[in-house]
């Protein structure tokens, strides 16, 4: 499966890039697409983030569709 | 759905170019307005000079519209407006603007309190914290 992940804020900086495609030969779920995300950049170990799929907040355990839009969000500073 | 973000802060003949346009809206008896303004807060390093906001702006404009609905769910409201920007607000300017109207008082003070507690928790927004004049920033959390 294919999909494009974007990240935002804090997460964007640490990263150096806000957008990539990421590819996955077998179906993956939040937490399974979350660590490896962790094991590609270290980094996020130490960051506060919620992931979105498709505009939604989802938990760890949700089945992320094919070509799905996956967003890394950081704490939220709205107002 | 109604466009939120604007490019800036939102300047005060804004809101009162806002209100001006209820006039004419006579079933309203009562309008409340919440507006979040940048503090100058002391940080290591300097003090705040300003927020660089930044969005997930198309799902941040899918959540401004759920809890638009839960508003006017919830509350006897005649019209609801939220602004937040985008982009750089200088400390001391607005970034925020919720405006409410109702028939009666009570529906206005209820439907702010939850309308600015939603957006602080729900909306995807960023905001940098500029500090000092050499640059540095924190990333700001909402609590």
């Amino acid at each position: 499966m294919t999909l494009s992940i974007l990240y935002f804020g804090m997460i964007a900086e640490s990263i150096g890039n806000p957008v990539e495609t990421w590819h996955s030969l077998d179906p993956l779920t939040v937490g399974e697409l979350k660590h490896q995300l962790l094991e590609r950049y270290p980094v996020l170990r130490d960051r506060k983030f919620q992931i979105a799929v498709n505009q939604q907040i989802a938990d760890e355990a949700f089945p992320i569709p094919p070509l799905a839009e996956v967003a890394l969000l950081p704490p939220f500073a709205g107002g | 759905m109604k466009k939120v973000f604007v490019d800036g802060p939102i300047s005060p003949q804004f809101v009162a170019e806002s209100l001006a346009k209820h006039q004419s809206k006579t079933t309203i008896g009562a309008h409340s307005m919440f507006m979040g303004q940048i503090r100058a807060d002391a940080k290591e390093g300097g003090v705040v000079t300003g927020i660089e906001y930044s969005a997930y702006p198309e799902m941040a404009e899918g959540v401004f519209h759920q809890i638009r609905e839960a508003a006017f769910e919830k509350y006897e409201l005649t019209c609801l407006h939220i602004y937040h920007s985008l982009g750089l607000v200088p400390t001391g300017e607005i970034s925020l603007f919720v405006f409410v109207s109702s028939p009666h008082r009570r529906a206005t003070f209820e439907a702010l309190e939850f309308l600015v507690e939603e957006i602080k928790a729900k909306v995807p927004i960023f905001g940098k914290e500029l500090i000092g004049a050499q640059g540095d920033f924190v990333w700001k959390e909402n609590q």
